[in-house]
């Protein structure tokens, strides 16, 4: 026990002390900031710059239609309605103001204009032309400026008083979304749908990380040939345990280190912001995380990342370079891969018969499943059963790859065939 | 058997495409130093590999120490040198010697105390440079070869086995470790070196064991295994150049059986019926002016060769690596 000790100490202080270690460990908060940061201040900075009032309207109507369209798209009778630009003219300069209204456009005075004529007035019908045509977004507020202002002109010319008129039409409708699955009301919509995307993605990006750096570790202690000398000292199934576990313990202190951070830098975004000189988010949509999920979390990445670090372990030792060694990891980190494939589709249905088989398949369980859990209820004992799927896995892949650890630390040369392999771990 | 340091009864090692050894047994003294000598291929590292319990023998028994081999806590008690040597480059000297003391299980107070006098004494800590703290890639190859022979020995270990320890030293470190191991029997150490290198085996070991294609060719003390092949062996030199009568001599079947004529000085191998007495006798008898007669024993190195290379012919194999 004291020798696995001493392994997992080398394992982990080696691995801490390297820069690299120290800088992606610095710089993942950072970018957690960055993306937390980044669209709130350019959502502001958008709406600081919204050039949608920034057009010229050509008003052929001969009712003020123009008017009414540049108070709304101003924010109503309180905003700047000078930022838009409103010419009125007679039906028949429609084709000269037009043309000189795109002489403008090109010489960047204006984003672009609109045209509104007797047939905006019967048939609602309307054109646009302009630099910002193919933005949804401008495109669907000017649309909206105009309906309403079209409403608020006809309830005039039925008699309403135009101030009522004006409180009327002024609406503006907020919708929440929630998802209805084949179980029932489950998750609250877009919000757990990305966090559970995060999390799969960083279980899987930790255990591709964490076994990668397996193998290298695997592999420079049989090129090196130190192997030979630890071996002399401690039974290889020691060496193996205290490399997994010593390499898990600093992905686990990089996760700790990563989510803390988050936490914190979620805790004091209003005072961050405000140095940004931006106002504090209203809402941020951050899920309730249940200790459930958080508990399950924890087991599926250990487990996960268990299994998969032995198999690499494994392929580390099959291996007498690295060429050979990226080859021979093909199948594991395609087994990854599969699992990492199927995370869209299951995010976007987590409860389709697809999302519930890739989630019990113990090699894309510890990615798959976290994801539906916070999308969704699973039930205990599908839970369960697919913990114990995955801790059976893991168990079976440690074995086997303590095996071919033990017999392929020590032998160099040329990869072992399948059969080989296979003789490996019967012999050892 | 208890004053035996190590002792194995038939073992026997089989790969899939060959036998790597073969039914070997053979008692190493407590407080000798025990040359295992052979060729490339003949099987030392894999019964290296299987004392240290790195892989376990299909058939026999190992004892070492007095104890089976598997005997939980020897390890702690053996040093082991591979013959190709290696260590982790990107850690530092010292923390690297502290892992592998830690590893035999030497607490880190002693293992630095050790550390540091071993430092010392190798000349990898000096006044103006302390290596200790460097990393280990930044060390040339032979200081690299220091360090890992500190590994070996900081547990003050009492049983010592090098595999081809001088493979690859310059002669300052080979010189060193020379020393080192002298000293090591004279604390009462036993150490086992595997090589093929005669020159070195003769002149360390108490006793030697010497196996090709993985069976025992030899084994025993020195002394005993030259005195055993001792063929009679007589080098002879003259006073000027042989006469007819004196060549006539030398070519009588009956009396030589294979002859390295230097002109002047002659090494000759006497054949079944052939007296060295008689050869002298009948030499002088033919007016030769002899300078220099002696009965010499074979080199180790000349052993080797006969029996290997005897043993080689008879068995027909290929010997692969």
């Amino acid at each position: 026990m004291a020798k696995l000790w001493t392994v997992i100490k080398r394992e982990f202080l080696e691995r801490v002390r390297n820069k690299w270690f120290i800088v992606v460990t610095i710089f993942g908060p950072v970018f957690f900031g960055v993306i937390m940061v980044l669209p709130a201040y350019l959502s502001m900075r958008g709406m600081r710059d919204a050039k949608v009032s920034d057009i010229r309207i050509i008003d052929a109507t001969g009712v003020g239609l123009g008017d009414r369209v540049a108070t709304r798209l101003n924010g109503g009778p309180m905003g700047d309605a000078a930022a838009t630009q409103v010419v009125v003219v007679a039906p028949n300069e429609v084709a000269a103001a037009e043309s000189l209204a795109t002489k403008d456009v090109m010489a960047k005075l204006r984003r672009g204009y609109l045209v509104l004529d007797s047939l905006t007035l019967q048939q609602q019908k309307a054109s646009y032309a302009g630099r910002n045509a193919s933005s949804l977004n401008e495109m669907e507020s000017i649309q909206s400026a105009l309906r309403s202002a079209l409403l608020g002109q006809r309830l005039e010319r039925e008699g309403l008083d135009p101030r009522r008129v004006e409180a009327l039409t002024r609406l503006k409708v907020q919708m929440s979304s929630e998802r209805i699955t084949d179980k029932g009301r489950g998750g609250s919509g877009i919000g757990s749908a990305i966090f559970g995307f995060l999390i799969a993605f960083l279980l899987y990006m930790m255990i591709v990380l964490y076994g990668q750096a397996i193998l290298r570790g695997v592999l420079e202690e049989k090129t090196t040939r130190v192997a030979e000398v630890i071996v002399s000292s401690v039974s290889t199934d020691v060496l193996l345990a205290g490399k997994v576990i010593g390499v898990g313990a600093v992905g686990l202190l990089q996760q700790a280190i990563w989510l803390g951070s988050a936490v914190a830098l979620y805790q004091f975004r209003e005072p961050i912001f405000l140095k940004l000189g931006m106002p504090a988010m209203p809402n941020l949509p951050l899920p309730q995380v249940p200790p459930m999920l958080i508990v399950a979390l924890v087991l599926f990445f250990i487990l996960g990342y268990g299994l998969y670090a032995a198999l690499f372990a494994a392929v580390g030792a099959m291996v007498s370079s690295q060429e050979d060694a990226n080859q021979a990891a093909q199948p594991v980190v395609m087994l990854l891969v599969f699992s990492i494939i199927f995370a869209q589709p299951v995010m976007i249905n987590p409860s389709s018969r697809l999302a519930e088989i890739v989630s019990w398949v113990p090699f894309s369980a510890p990615v798959i499943m976290p994801m539906r859990m916070s999308a969704i209820q699973i039930p205990w004992y599908e839970l369960a059963a697919t913990l114990t799927g995955v801790a059976l896995t893991c168990a079976l892949s440690v074995w086997l790859s303590a095996r071919i650890y033990r017999v392929g630390l020590l032998m160099y040369g040329k990869r072992p065939s399948l059969r080989e392999l296979a003789r490996w771990i019967r012999q050892a | 058997m208890t004053d035996s340091a190590l002792a194995l009864r038939g073992i026997t090692k089989r790969f899939a495409e060959h036998v790597a050894v073969r039914e070997l047994s053979l008692d190493v003294p407590r407080g000798a130093v025990y040359g295992l000598l052979g060729p490339n291929g003949a099987g030392k590292t894999t019964t290296i590999r299987m004392i240290l319990n790195v892989i376990a023998p299909d058939a026999g028994t190992i004892t070492v120490l007095g104890t089976p081999n598997t005997a939980p806590g020897l390890l702690d008690r053996l040093g082991y040198l591979p013959e190709e040597r290696g260590l982790y480059k990107k850690m530092q000297v010292r923390r690297l010697l502290r892992f592998l003391a830690e590893l035999k299980g030497v607490d880190a107070r002693t293992a630095d105390r050790r550390i540091d006098e071993w430092l010392d004494r190798l000349a990898l800590r000096g006044p103006e440079k302390d290596w200790g703290s460097a990393k280990v890639d930044e060390l040339s190859r032979g200081m690299q070869q220091k360090v890992q022979f500190i590994g070996t020995l900081l547990h003050d270990p009492e049983l010592i086995i090098l595999d081809e320890p001088f493979s690859g030293l310059d002669p300052i470190n080979a010189q060193a470790l020379k020393d080192t191991v002298v000293e090591l029997k004279r604390r009462g150490k036993t150490v086992i070196f595997s090589t093929h290198l005669m020159d070195n085996a003769e002149r360390l070991c108490d006793s030697v064991c010497i196996i090709a294609h993985g069976d025992k060719v030899l084994d025993g003390a020195v002394a005993a295994v030259k005195s055993a092949h001792q063929r009679r062996n007589v080098a002879l030199s003259l006073e000027g150049a042989p006469s007819s009568e004196v060549t006539a001599v030398l070519q009588d079947p009956a009396l030589i059986w294979k002859m390295d004529d230097n002109n002047r000085y002659f090494e000759l191998e006497m054949s079944a019926s052939g007296d060295p007495q008689h050869l002298l006798r009948r030499l002088i008898g033919a007016g030769a002016q002899v300078q220099r007669f002696e009965l010499i024993q074979p080199s180790l190195h000349q052993i080797f060769l006969d029996r290997v290379g005897a043993a080689g012919v008879e068995e027909g194999m290929s010997g692969h690596g």
